[in-house]
């Protein structure tokens, strides 16, 4: 709906000065002499009153107009075909109520125009719509320039939620939280121990703070992050956890969105490594082929079986973000064998561009 | 030192992290009335012992491999002079605060530490009536059953059972072509699996729905489900009723 029509307040002054129009048309025929002050108000002010409302569809052929998308010849004669037609029904209303007035107490039309009258009548209609469009477009731009910005902000407030949400899912509170409890566990008996995996501790989350908000990392720095990880993780496990990390140096340049392998290695210490008495080792191979990087985990498991509300979310998380940034060229693929837990992630082999 | 309603309290620890149960036992070094009698580093472990050593004391870790916390105490029928530890899981905290159970945050102080041992000594038997509760866990459907075996522990995954059939005071578990036999009464069991896809076609039998492949008639009344290892199961009025609402 026109936001005139929404808002009573604003509608009344709009009629006001449309009542003040009809005054000026009554003014002007009063002194060309053609009416009388009654027969010139009777005419003006019912015709004004229609036009009024008539001129309010201005804002709708404005906004049927995309600001962004004009070309000026199209907005020329949209612009004046309307203007025309509607100058060609309010000179039609002008006529027919102007004939009515012989039906009237004075059996004579309300005014006397001459044709010269009716011309600058007509071009009144005209040039009203025509102003009406103007200040409409001024209005629908202001608009659509609100929205612009308005959904701007949001998006960012929408990406900055995205990002916090990985942070938040991917630093681990469990983690955090038994790290800190093997720490207080140490400071008794091996203080060099627990002032090491402090230290490894704030070198993750300090990684983990500067690689999130950037697009993308080398696999050489998402596994600089997971030996800290991993160094952290083997405080708490002990000898149950082994890991082996075989980087190919061609591998280690190529890009990957961050938080990507480290997911990985926390799913095969949870849902693998701890399940096992003697524990395992994570093996982690990465390779730049043809084109393609390849990055696999390798881990043992248990037979029980996890439920699955732990299993998937981890998986899902990266699968999406794998698409939103590759589409169909990255892939990944997991299988559950009776013994181990295989996982590899394909993206094209990406390297920075050298500046 | 044994005189009665004195006796030392024999304590059980168990988590899966060394530096996590070394912390406990630091903790409880300076209570020389407590005695710790074993540690285990995980929860199947943790089922044996305590059945075994019949411990005054556990100290229970949450978040553990194989079984979890919660998964001991319903396998072993254990309610009372348990003092749970996590480190942080969502669930278990909301369902500690909504049964009033005492726990333990780790990384946790030696004040906090006293705090909880003395509240379990004084409470002994039996801890919050929370506990039951808490380890009935109703609402949330089931993901895997548990059944202890003498010394052995199944635990079978809830999409791999393909009926339950009451025997008594026990139930019957038909699982990958094996039948394990769990002490439950039926009606509990319905109540925790999920009624998406399990259903109670009879007072004695449940079913799990991905299972049937057909449904025979015999006479004008009776029906039967058939189940993918062909094994047929009585359906009564109610639960047949019930039954063409779900397929």
């Amino acid at each position: 709906m026109h936001p005139l029509l929404a808002d009573v307040r604003k509608l009344t002054w709009y009629v006001l000065a449309w009542m003040l129009v009809a005054a000026g048309i009554a003014g002007l025929l009063r002194l060309a002499g053609d009416a009388g002050w009654a027969g010139a108000l009777a005419f003006a002010m019912p015709i004004c009153l229609v036009y009024a409302f008539v001129v309010l569809s201005s804002y709708y052929i404005c906004r049927s107009l995309p600001v962004a998308q004009r070309r000026w010849t199209k907005v020329a004669a949209v612009f004046g075909g309307a203007s025309l037609l509607s100058a060609l029904g309010w000179l039609g209303l002008g006529t027919a109520w102007n004939a009515l007035g012989r039906l009237g107490p004075r059996a004579a039309p309300l005014v006397d125009m001459t044709p010269a009258g009716w011309i600058l009548f007509f071009s009144a209609g005209f040039v009203l719509y025509m102003l009406a469009l103007l200040a409409h477009d001024v209005l629908v731009a202001f608009e659509s320039m609100q929205v612009a910005v308005r959904r701007e902000a949001e998006s960012r407030v929408l990406a900055r939620e995205a990002e916090l949400q990985m942070l938040r899912t991917q630093i681990n509170p469990h983690f955090l939280f038994n790290s800190l409890n093997s720490i207080s566990a140490l400071t008794s008996f091996d203080a060099g121990a627990a002032r090491e995996m402090t230290v490894d501790l704030a070198q993750f989350f300090r990684r983990t703070l500067a690689l999130a908000d950037r697009e993308r990392v080398t696999l050489e720095e998402e596994t600089e992050l997971c030996r800290h990880f991993l160094a952290i993780e083997q405080r708490r496990f002990g000898a149950k956890l082994r890991a082996e990390l075989r980087i190919a140096p061609e591998a280690a340049a190529c890009l990957l969105p961050p938080m990507t392998l480290q997911p990985l290695l926390e799913n095969a210490i949870k849902h693998g490594i701890r399940g096992l008495d003697d524990g395992g080792t994570i093996a982690v191979d990465a390779a730049a082929r043809d084109g393609w990087l390849r990055v696999a985990v390798v881990n043992p498991v248990a037979g029980e079986p996890v439920p699955a509300r732990e299993r998937g979310v981890g998986l899902a998380n990266i699968r999406e973000r794998l698409a939103a940034l590759y589409g169909k060229r990255a892939r990944i693929e997991w299988r559950r064998t009776a013994t181990q837990f295989e996982i590899e992630i394909t993206l094209p082999a990406e390297k920075e561009s050298a500046p | 030192m044994n005189r009665p309603g004195n006796r030392r309290l024999r304590a059980l620890i168990v988590d899966d992290e060394e530096l996590a149960r070394r912390l406990v036992r630091e903790f409880l070094a300076p209570h020389e009335d407590i005695e710790i009698v074993g540690e285990c580093e995980n929860g199947l472990d943790a089922v044996k012992q305590i059945g075994e050593l019949a411990p005054d004391l556990v100290f229970l870790d949450i978040q553990m491999p194989r079984l979890t916390g919660l998964e001991v105490l319903e396998l072993t029928g254990r309610r009372s002079g348990v003092i749970f530890t996590t480190a942080y899981d969502e669930h278990a905290i909301k369902a500690f605060e909504l049964h009033a159970v005492d726990y333990l945050l780790k990384p946790f102080s030696r004040a906090r530490f006293d705090d909880a041992l003395a509240r379990a000594r004084t409470l002994h038997v039996p801890v919050a009536p929370g506990v039951e509760a808490l380890v009935a866990r109703r609402g949330e459907p089931i993901e895997r059953i548990l059944i202890r075996d003498r010394e052995q522990v199944h635990v079978i995954a809830v999409e791999t059972v393909e009926c339950i059939e009451a025997q008594g005071d026990y139930l019957a578990v038909l699982a990958d072509g094996r039948t394990y036999l769990k002490p439950q009464r039926i009606s509990e069991m319905e109540e925790q699996l999920d009624p998406k896809s399990f259903l109670r076609v009879h007072r004695s039998f449940i079913i799990n729905l991905a299972f049937l492949q057909g449904i025979d008639r015999q006479g004008t009344e009776r029906h039967f489900a058939r189940l993918r290892s062909g094994k047929r199961v009585p359906i009564s009025r109610s639960g047949y009723d019930r039954l063409r609402k779900m397929v």
